[in-house]
């Protein structure tokens, strides 16, 4: 942000209709809405888009937004949402987890019956090790079940990282020190590692989402966190992504999608599920008409 | 081709109905568009939109068919087709929702035409939406929707 | 409880035109209604499970989910929800519409386009705010 107050103002002008204009259009593609007093905020990140392209005008803007030429529709999520990953982030989703979503899931299970539960993609692991150890933290029926977590990615970097287990203390800044102390051993200042146990109990594994082929040999999740992708994905995309998602859990299993991701752009596969913190998404129980 | 046509029209599953609809946008061809063109005039409501959005996202190969399908004798399958021109480049949807609201005489489809054009319309279209709004002054919907649309595309309110 | 100031009465637009749902809003907002949207019936389903509402205002033709389908799986839900009233405002005017319409458990239907003082007065009865 350094420098930027100098800045001199733009030669265009953008209308309050070419903002509702502008809205409108983000909202139906992705569901994003904001109030009239975020105004400023959308304004202001408006232009930063206008600027950053190039773009001459809100028309010429617009026309680009439209063909999405340069990945921009990512571009101007990107600028719209933090992407930052640290363990326990949207935490609202964890605590929906131990509030009933896990007990909704063994309800239909044997005693020891297997819980499987998939992030993807999972990056370098924060998503995936927040679950377990939220789950070994906060779900007094823990020890009841048999969990398996898969992390998946398409990024096989991102999968090295992952299966390591190492991060910057900024990423734990959500851990209280118990926590902390249990799970991680610190490697440096400012780096600590995810314990052994901990690191072998997560499968990571390659999986591209969009490729049907490559989605047939995950089946059975009773549970699916899908975060943050979807909304950048065409409608071709979320489409096959849906189906292959659908097909990779169980009757009546859940999707988690992130908090500014909405399945009504997305599918109309899986019906809408309140629990006290979240909303999720349910694959019906049995096929029907 | 056939089969996969034939398969839509007995299929009740949500989740087999829009398998078959990706496999045909997978096509894509002329083809596929025919197979999926009849069920604009189901009397199943999540066919009928279901085969709005996978028609939607054939953009390029669709546009042949549009003309025609904006001069359907069904106002029904009129109103259904303007949202087929979302996806496609401006001025080819300027262009062809223009013609149609220069004609159209049902406010209905005039109304999603607009809505269309709200979005995607260049200023191509503003004379257009100023006739639309004459023919249909009396209407109760129609001038509030061109003064937006107009509002949206010049910048300054109609 | 009847002195606490008078909650305004909720209503939830479901369209996938953002005109007119932008003119139902200006309408019912100049009656005093508080009024919020949603494209289809998905996240009109995510809005109902979300906060009450007093009224849900749909189209039949939707994206991804359609009106009647939400109708459906609105009233065979649990709880209060399933019992929201629902008008429909439809292009749809044939006599099977509406009979669709009335079976999938809509309280009432109208045909599109419909007037700025006819939409109030009709929310106004289903509400309860005209007695």
């Amino acid at each position: 942000m350094a420098g930027r107050t100098g800045r001199q103002s733009p030669a265009y002008d953008i209308t309050p209709d070419e903002v509702l204009r502008f809205c409108d259009f983000l909202y139906r593609r992705t569901g994003m809405s904001f109030s009239e007093d975020k105004r400023y905020y959308i304004d202001r990140r408006l232009r930063d888009r206008i600027d950053a392209t190039g773009s001459l005008s809100f028309q010429a803007y617009f026309s680009l937004l439209r063909a999405d030429a340069d990945h921009e529709i990512e571009q101007l999520i990107n600028s719209f949402t933090v992407n930052e990953t640290y363990f326990f982030r949207e935490d609202h989703q964890l605590k929906c987890l131990t509030a009933g979503l896990l007990d909704s899931i063994v309800s239909r299970k044997p005693p020891g019956g297997t819980v499987r539960i998939w992030s993807i993609p999972c990056a370098s692991g924060e998503e995936p090790y927040s679950i377990a150890i939220w789950l070994l933290e906060n779900w007094p029926q823990v020890d009841s079940y048999n969990i398996e977590i898969v992390g998946s990615d398409i990024d096989t970097r991102a999968l090295k990282a992952a299966a390591e287990g190492i991060y910057r203390d900024r990423a734990l800044m959500r851990l209280s020190r118990d926590i902390i102390s249990r799970y991680f051993i610190p490697i440096s200042d400012d780096r600590y590692q995810i314990d052994e146990g901990l690191r072998n109990s997560i499968e990571f594994t390659r999986a591209n989402l969009i490729d049907a082929r490559d989605m047939a040999t995950y089946r059975d999740f009773d549970l699916i966190f899908c975060r943050n992708v979807l909304i950048y994905f065409d409608d071709a995309s979320r489409r096959q992504t849906a189906e292959n998602l659908c097909d990779c859990l169980r009757p009546g299993g859940y999707i988690c999608l992130g908090h500014s991701e909405s399945m009504s752009r997305i599918s109309p596969l899986f019906s809408v599920s309140r629990f006290p913190d979240a909303i999720v998404y349910q694959k019906p129980e049995a096929d029907h008409g | 081709m056939p089969a996969l046509a034939a398969a839509l029209r007995r299929e009740g599953v949500p989740r087999v109905r829009e398998a078959i609809m990706t496999a045909l946008i997978r096509v894509g061809d002329a083809a596929s568009i025919e197979a999926i063109l009849p069920y604009l005039r189901s009397q199943d409501a999540a066919l009928r939109t279901a085969a709005v959005e996978a028609l939607c996202a054939l953009r390029e190969s669709l546009a042949p068919f549009m003309p025609q399908l904006l001069s359907d004798g069904d106002s029904d399958v009129r109103l259904l087709a303007t949202e087929l021109t979302r996806n496609m480049d401006a001025a080819q949807a300027t262009t062809l929702l223009c013609d149609l609201i220069e004609r159209e005489p049902h406010p209905n489809v005039c109304g999603a035409a607009i809505d269309v054009l709200a979005e995607v319309g260049t200023p191509e279209a503003l004379p257009s939406l100023e006739r639309c709004a004459a023919r249909f002054s009396a209407s109760p919907f129609l001038p509030f929707a061109i003064s937006a649309a107009i509002a949206r595309i010049s910048g300054v309110k109609g | 409880m009847a002195d606490t100031a008078r909650r305004a009465i909720h209503v939830l637009v479901v369209d996938d035109s953002s005109l007119v749902r932008l003119y139902y809003r200006a309408a019912l907002d100049k009656a005093g209604f508080h009024v919020e949207q949603a494209i289809n019936g998905i996240e009109a389903m995510e809005k109902v499970l979300s906060e009450p509402f007093d009224l849900v205002i749909l189209d039949v033709n939707m994206p991804r989910m359609d009106g009647l389908t939400f109708i459906r799986s609105l009233r065979a839900g649990r709880g209060e929800v399933a019992t929201v009233p629902a008008l429909m405002i439809s292009t749809e005017a044939g006599s099977q519409d509406v009979a669709d319409a009335r079976a999938a458990g809509a309280n009432m239907y109208l045909i599109k386009p419909v007037a700025e003082d006819e939409l109030v007065r009709h929310v106004g009865l289903l509400t309860g705010a005209i007695p």
